[in-house]
Order: C-alpha cells, then sequence, then structure tokens
C-alpha cells in the first residue's frame, strides 16, 4: 500500500538526509568544529546605525514588512522578527525610541511578546510601551505605507531598519527615509523589491542572507549548524543543475526523469 | 504564567502543528489528512486576531484625543470618528450593501490609486540618486537602465528594433540567471527556517534565545 504521496519521495528522502546532515553537523560543532559564517556588513550596521540614533537623540524605524504568519511568506516574517528583537534589544539597551508600524493584527502578539521579552532581557519593561511602541498603522497597502511615510516626515528617525516580505510600498519608504537622511538598512527576499532596496538603502540584505540573521546575530551553534547543512544542499542543487544541464543537451534524461521535470 | 510555560507551549504547539503539515503533505494516510483538515478550519480563530487591530488602534488614538497631543488628537478624534462610521455602516447594512460599498469605491479606492501612482515619481527619484556614472559598475548599470528604459517605450523600439532585442537579451540572460539564483536560495533558507523553528530551534521570532 503507497503510504508516501507519488512525486515527493524525493523530496521526502532529501529533508530526511537534512535531519541526518544537521545531526552529524550539530556532533562536529560539539567537538568544537562550529562552521564558519560569512561576514553580512548588513547586521554588523544595526548596532551603528541605533548607536547613531542614541547620539542624535532620535528614535529608530524597525519595519518587519506586511507578511502574515499563516501566508506564504512566513519565514520572511520570522526573519524580520528575529532582527526586531535584535534591533528591540539595542534600543532597549540605549534608551533609544522604537517605532514599529506594524500591519498585519496577526503579527501584533508575536512582535509585542517579541518585543517585550527584548526589553525585560535589558532590564528596561518601564521604558516599554506597547501601544506607541508597536501601533497597528492598517491593514491596507497603501494606507499603511502613507502612515509610515507621515512618521518619517513628522519624527525623522535617525535609523530605518526593514527586514521582511515588502511589496510595492517598499520604494516608498527606502525613499522617503532617504531624504531625510536616515540610515537605512535594507532586507527582503521578494524578487522584485530587492533591486529597490539595493538602489536606496545603505546597506543590503539580499534574499536568503536574511535568514542567517539569527545565527549571525546570536552567534547560536544549533543554528549555524541547520545554516552550514542549507549550504551542503545548495551545492548539492548547484551540481545537480549544471550536471542535469550536461547530461540533457547530450540527450541523456535521467536527472530529468528522477526530479519528474 | 510561569516562566516555563510561556518559553515552552509555544515551541510545543509549532512543532506539533508543523508535524501534522509536514506529514500530511508527503503522506496518504487518512487519519493525518482528517487531523490537518481539521487544524486548517480552527487557523480561521486566528482571523479573530482583526480585531486587536482595531483594540490597538482605539486606544491608541482614543489616548491621543484624552491627552490632546498637540498637532495630532483632532487627526486622531477623525480617525476614530471613521473607524466607528464604517464598523456601523457595515454592520447595519451589510459590506455587500450600496452605501458601504459607495464609501469604499468613493475613499478607500482613490486613495489607494493616487498614492500607487505616486510610486512611479519614488522609483524616477531612487533611479536620480542611484544612475550616476560615479565607477564602472554604476556606469554599466547606467547603460543597463538606458537600453533597458529605451527597449520598453513604444517608440524607440519601432523606430531601432534592436532595442527590443537588446532589453530582452538583457532580461533573458542576466536578469533572469540572477533571480534564479535567488529564488533557489531563498527556496533553500525558507525551508531550513521552517526545520529549525519546526523543532523548535529558531526561538528569535518569539523574542528569545535558546538557553537564557
Amino acid at each position: 500500500m503507497e503510504f508516501i504521496r507519488s512525486g515527493r519521495i524525493l523530496p521526502f528522502v532529501a529533508l530526511i538526509l537534512f535531519g541526518v546532515l544537521m545531526w552529524v553537523y550539530r556532533d562536529q560543532a560539539k567537538k568544537g568544529k562550529v562552521p564558519w559564517i560569512k561576514r553580512i556588513p548588513a547586521f554588523n550596521a544595526m548596532e551603528e546605525a541605533v548607536g547613531r540614533a542614541t547620539e542624535m537623540g532620535k528614535s529608530v524605524v524597525m519595519v518587519p514588512g506586511r507578511g502574515s504568519l499563516t501566508d506564504l511568506f512566513v519565514a520572511q516574517t520570522v526573519a524580520g522578527l528575529t532582527v526586531l528583537n535584535y534591533v528591540a534589544r539595542l534600543c532597549a539597551r540605549n534608551s533609544v525610541k522604537l517605532w514599529v508600524p506594524m500591519a498585519n493584527a496577526l503579527v501584533i502578539p508575536v512582535a509585542r511578546e517579541n518585543v517585550h521579552d527584548a526589553y525585560a532581557a535589558e532590564d528596561k519593561l518601564d521604558e516599554f510601551d506597547p501601544v506607541e511602541t508597536l501601533p497597528f498603522v492598517s491593514g491596507s497597502q497603501f494606507a499603511w505605507a502613507a502612515g509610515v511615510i507621515g512618521y518619517y516626515a513628522r519624527e525623522k528617525p535617525a535609523a530605518n531598519i526593514m527586514v521582511g516580505p515588502f511589496w510595492a510600498e517598499s520604494m516608498m519608504l527606502a525613499e522617503s527615509a532617504a531624504r531625510i537622511g536616515a540610515v537605512q538598512i535594507g532586507g527582503t527576499a521578494r524578487l522584485y523589491q530587492i533591486p529597490f532596496f539595493a538602489a536606496v538603502c545603505d546597506y543590503v540584505i539580499i534574499g536568503e542572507e536574511m535568514f542567517a540573521a539569527n545565527a549571525y546575530l546570536t552567534r547560536d551553534t544549533e543554528v549555524i549548524v541547520s545554516l552550514a547543512t542549507t549550504d551542503v544542499f545548495r551545492l548539492a542543487g548547484w551540481a545537480i543543475i549544471v550536471i542535469g544541464a550536461i547530461l540533457s543537451t547530450v540527450g541523456i534524461k535521467v536527472i530529468t526523469e528522477l526530479l519528474g521535470v | 504564567m510561569s516562566e516555563l510555560v510561556r518559553r515552552n507551549v509555544p515551541l510545543i504547539i509549532t512543532f506539533l502543528v508543523g508535524m501534522v503539515m509536514v506529514l500530511e503533505y508527503y503522506t496518504v494516510s487518512p487519519e493525518i489528512m482528517a487531523v490537518a483538515e481539521q487544524i486548517n478550519t480552527w487557523r480561521v480563530i486566528l482571523y479573530a486576531c482583526v480585531y486587536l487591530g482595531t483594540i490597538n488602534l482605539l486606544r491608541l488614538h482614543g489616548r491621543r484625543v484624552m491627552r490632546r497631543t498637540e498637532g495630532q488628537w483632532y487627526f486622531s478624534a477623525w480617525t476614530i470618528l471613521i473607524i466607528v462610521a464604517y464598523a456601523v455602516l457595515g454592520l447595519y447594512y451589510g459590506v455587500e450593501s450600496t452605501n458601504y460599498r459607495w464609501m469604499m469605491d468613493n475613499v478607500n479606492v482613490p486613495l489607494g490609486s493616487t498614492m500607487y501612482a505616486s510610486l512611479a515619481f519614488y522609483m524616477a527619484a531612487g533611479a536620480y540618486r542611484v544612475l550616476r556614472a560615479r565607477n564602472l559598475g554604476v556606469a554599466l548599470l547606467l547603460a543597463s537602465a538606458f537600453l533597458v528604459i529605451m527597449g520598453n517605450t513604444p517608440l524607440f523600439p519601432a523606430m531601432f528594433p534592436w532595442f527590443a532585442a537588446v532589453r530582452n537579451w538583457i532580461f533573458d540572460t542576466f536578469v533572469v540567471g540572477s533571480y534564479r539564483a535567488i529564488r533557489i536560495g531563498v527556496g533553500l533558507g525558507g525551508v531550513a527556517l521552517g526545520i529549525r523553528t519546526l523543532f523548535g530551534l529558531e526561538t528569535g521570532y518569539l523574542g528569545r534565545r535558546r538557553g537564557e
């Protein structure tokens, strides 16, 4: 009797291999062989951006995108929330005003808990006002964008950090913040928005780099290990693409048949 | 609520629900499919969180009105008035009624369209900022942008057909190649993040780090 769905056996095997490989890397890490992570300037710049806001006595805006926790872009929202926690902690440490415009009501409880824990970790809970720090601006795309742009114009924040899923509003936010001279760090895995951030922001987190946020910011061995596993899979992916292209060119369809292409 | 419960309950729920959904994707077990369907039905409950947004808005703007926050309280009062007006009209007449649709079509839609139209100016300003031939890299970007813009206009390809060919070549080679590379990376990164979240290794989004 069939138990695994037809056409999904290979991804299922890959998933199991992923787990096994992660376990192997974890074992090696316990012996002191922790994989190396490349330097990502945008993450280093976050501390610098909050430091600038501290010196200028201005606020920091952190936008975790407009995604939800139930849509296709949940991975990007999760990455944005991870960065939010780090930025909130820096802001709490330096007593800098943080503003996080919320666009999705589902994300509000998680984001609020996230920032609450960051302030608690820095023993600055008395400075945390959830209503003012994480206001729900609007669920409508351009109404939300207008609200955020209005804040930029009124408060002139020293830093604008945007990490998460963004749509057409990305350019509006980035360009508006650039006009007031804010240091900008932009990151998204939404393909059509990456060029906008690359054009206007001072630092850019491109695509999958945002998923490395937790590993990079916390240096947690477990998370670094899973990143290394992803890299092995990426290399395997490239190898399959190259070998598959060569074999297809000479008329051998083994790879394409195996992948069901 | 104890710290242990606050820390572990979300992780346990994530693991259990995530495992059911993963198994539902890979297997044909009717029992697992039934549980997954039930979980999907429960997901509707989450949409009740929309009220959290409304409550948050009313608290924020209500506070500003009460405190007469300078330069803001009258905008806040207007916001509350509009929220109440939409809620009353929607509840009384229904969201498909002519009155409610009239408000949506004559207020929300034109405002949204206006904001979207303004995007062209933001893009032009951004392009002006970045497309200055300061070095070889930017000069190449500027040249590519020029060829793509010219290739996208109706006039230039009509006069010089090679503009359209060059534009297509740039898109089919450089743009598609780099987009696919990013797309594959994002796919793998997303899967890895999902697995980490499923097994409780990724806790940054919950605002806490492992071992804290």
